[in-house]
């Protein structure tokens, strides 16, 4: 431990550089996996944050939103199924809008934006069910012109009292509260009625003849095994059932968000475990004559190992502290993009990278190992 | 030079782990590379089969097919305009097939077309579609009826055509009636009459670039007014790019790309820099007998150049082996172009991870040979 220390504070500049070195690898890995996680929730908040326990897709959409529909005859077949309580309309749509803020944009390619509208029942049977659950300024609309927005887009003119038009006819909807997490495919998003969801739809197409409900809200009796009742409604014609953290699952977007950004964060692994070992294996290349001379005075194998593993934990823990840092420094500024300082994500990275940093040392610990005190007596072996 | 090869011959252990390591990333960059293909041929070929120089979407559809409507008074402006030769209409319908003995829906993207795109015959009959390859692997075969959406629009594949693809989903090309009835009985909400269009393919008579037909155009129709007409006309490549996540998808391909080359530096540069390290008396006997910087460093620069060679070469076989058992829906396209363009570059980048030994060698003091040096 003396001598492990005593090197770190004899060489503090190379220590320091491979103590940076993690710290960097280690905040860009924190990094990503925030910039995952609130990508996540901006492709799905919307599912994820509102009131039906469970949706009908209908079958062609392979549990994908945007290319599902439900016929009148299906609605009236899931309503009339035995243990389902309540069953609600849930459109959605992706519409060219305008705001406040872009209205006023010199640019008139900057005027007019994407955003994703869901259209719920105020009133009636399913009233209330696809409504957004975490509402944090406002209220929910309760007419139709009214709309709950993401509060993510407040700054861009999705704020309580905002009027957001959806082109080209211009239809207006009046923001009257604004809920977190709620933002799908990445887009500012829109909850209101299923009257000025279908309204959206006309001014989009005048040629629209009706209007379905994209999915199904729905909320099951009391007592009723969900999967039972999951499973007989599926076995409706032409409709697939799912919980809502199944359908959150199935969404496009999630999965390949997923992969890509864990691709970036194992080939990170990969370099910090590949960096420290390295780093390790060439100090301990460096300090070989030192070390056999060690060995040759009596120094014991497991002193020298002790003492290589103790040094590279005591600058991957620095390196581990200096990324955190970097992180709750930047994170704020990056809050829109989703990254957040989470104190169990951070603490599990410091798990990994030590856990890293160990089998990095491998190589240097076989070297060690592999030291003969005999080269101390000739120069060839101290050289080495 | 010749020693560093000779090393290279008679130790290659030395360089195994270096080799396996960079050998992952190599087939990791082929891999991405593939699926970076992949993914935006299988994505964009409907485009880029079009013989167009520009594309025409209503101004306010955000460049969506989707969202766009062309209405008949917009097409005769644009008919019109100082340049343009030929003008067609396109639709697309997003829907589930129904294959003949197959208990499970294919993704198809059905396409109404006036201009026939590269390889695509004319507009067949009413009822009938010319299939992408795509759908081949779906089971679908010359002669089945194929039915579409829920409402089960009956259309008959009458042949078969190459790379004409859209968001990966298997392309039919019919004639605008059929692209109608099918959009129509399945998507109520999105219903077109029978003049409208949602996308114009113009081709020019080449007295003007592409850009410079697209501005003519928008400002042709910009009279119209907002929504009522007035459009946003593209060149071919910005019509690529603007198909919903291609651009989002290349950029974070490329960011991948871009770190795993990153990594191959680092690791190139850590690994000679040991290996140097290692060989500082042998090098300090070398120069002692006259061997001097340049011929030290360019050894240490073949055995990187070959190092990374030898990487490459398993990496390649790897994902040439990953490609030809892969299943048939994994979107894996190793292009000829970007095998040759991974290799210079990683090759590059094992050169500039090889650098960082240089200031190394240039240090050692040839009078260490003969005791003299620290």
């Amino acid at each position: 431990m003396l001598l492990a220390l005593s090197e770190i504070r004899r060489a503090k500049a190379r220590f320091t550089a491979l103590a940076l070195a993690v710290g960097l690898l280690v905040f860009l890995v924190l990094f990503q996996q925030g910039l995952r996680d609130g990508l996540i929730t901006q492709f799905i908040g919307a599912l994820r944050n509102q009131s039906a326990p469970v949706l009908v897709y209908g079958e062609q959409a392979r549990q994908n939103l945007e290319g599902s529909q439900i016929s009148p005859d299906q609605q009236a077949a899931v309503a009339g199924m035995e243990g389902v309580a309540r069953v609600g309309r849930l459109g959605e749509g992706t519409f060219t809008v305008s705001t406040p803020v872009t209205r006023a944009e010199s640019d008139p390619d900057d005027r007019l934006i994407d955003a994703v509208i869901f259209g719920y029942d105020l009133d009636g049977p399913g009233a209330g069910l696809g409504a957004p659950t975490t509402l944090t300024a406002g209220r929910l609309p309760t007419a139709t012109g009214e709309a709950v927005a993401s509060e993510r887009n407040r700054d861009e003119g999705f704020d309580v009292g905002d009027v957001v038009r959806v082109e080209p006819a211009g239809l207006e909807i009046t923001v009257v509260g604004v809920a977190t997490d709620v933002n799908y495919s990445v887009a500012p998003t829109l909850f209101t009625s299923w009257n000025t969801y279908a309204e959206a739809r006309r001014v989009r197409n005048p040629d629209a003849v009706d209007v379905y409900p994209t999915v199904l809200a729905l909320e099951l009796a009391d007592g009723v095994d969900e999967g039972d009742a999951l499973a007989r409604i599926t076995a409706l014609e032409g409709v697939e059932a799912l919980t809502r953290q199944q359908a959150v699952d199935a969404s496009p977007g999630v999965a390949a968000v997923s992969q890509s950004l864990n691709t970036v964060i194992g080939l990170l692994l990969l370099t910090a475990l590949l960096v420290i070992g390295l780093f390790v294996l060439i100090i301990t290349v460096q300090k070989a004559s030192a070390l056999t001379l060690l060995r040759a005075i009596g120094a014991r194998r497991s002193t020298l190992v002790r003492a290589l593993l103790t040094q590279t934990s005591l600058v991957v823990g620095a390196g581990v502290v200096i990324g955190s840092v970097l992180l709750a420094l930047l994170a704020p500024a990056a809050s829109s993009i989703g990254v957040q300082f989470r104190l169990g994500q951070v603490l599990g990275m410091g798990v990994v990278t030590l856990a890293l940093s160990l089998l990095a040392s491998w190589a240097a610990v076989r070297r060690v190992l592999r030291i003969d005190p005999i080269a101390a007596t000739t120069t060839q072996g101290l050289l080495r | 030079m010749r020693m560093a090869l000779r090393e290279l011959r008679r130790r290659p252990g030395r360089f195994t782990m270096a080799t396996l390591t960079l050998a992952v990333l190599a087939s990791l960059l082929l891999f991405l590379a593939g699926l970076l293909d992949g993914l935006y041929l299988g994505s964009t070929g409907a485009i880029r089969a079009q013989q167009a120089d520009v594309f025409v979407y209503g101004d306010t559809s955000r460049d969506s097919f989707l969202r766009s409507r062309i209405e008949p008074h917009t097409r005769e402006v644009v008919r019109q305009v100082a340049g343009v030769t030929a003008v067609g209409g396109l639709g697309l319908a997003l829907v589930g097939a129904a294959v003949p003995g197959s208990d499970d829906l294919a993704d198809a993207a059905v396409i109404g077309y006036e201009l026939p795109p590269r390889g695509v015959p004319e507009p067949p009959a009413p009822g009938q579609a010319w299939a992408d390859d795509r759908l081949r692997a779906e089971g679908v075969s010359v002669g089945d009826v194929l039915q579409l959406g829920t409402a089960r629009i009956p259309v008959e594949v009458i042949g078969f055509v190459d790379d004409t693809n859209y968001l990966l989903q298997g392309a039919l090309w019919v004639e605008p009636g059929t692209w109608r009835a099918v959009q129509n009985a399945n998507r109520p909400d999105a219903r077109v009459a029978d003049d409208i269009v949602q996308v114009l393919i113009v081709r020019g008579d080449g007295t003007a670039s592409d850009e410079e037909l697209a501005a003519r155009i928008d400002a042709a129709t910009a009279s119209l007014g907002t929504g009522s007409g007035a459009t946003s006309s593209l060149t071919k490549a910005e019509a690529e790019l603007s198909l919903p996540g291609t651009r989002e998808q290349n950029a974070t391909f490329n960011q991948i790309l871009g770190v795993t080359f990153a990594v191959v530096v680092l690791i190139v540069a850590l690994y000679f820099a040991l290996l140097t390290l290692e060989r500082v008396p042998l090098y300090g006997m070398l120069k002692a007998v006259g061997a001097s910087t340049r011929q030290l460093f360019a050894g240490v620069m073949v055995q990187a150049i070959v190092v990374a060679t030898a990487a490459f070469a398993m990496g390649a076989v790897v994902v040439a082996v990953g490609a030809a058992t892969a299943p048939a829906e994994l979107p894996l396209a190793v292009e000829q172009g970007r095998v040759v363009s991974t290799y210079v570059v990683l090759v590059l980048c094992a050169v500039l991870g090889s650098l960082a030994s240089l200031r190394r060698v240039v240090r050692i003091d040839p009078a260490q040979a003969i005791g003299g040096g620290s």
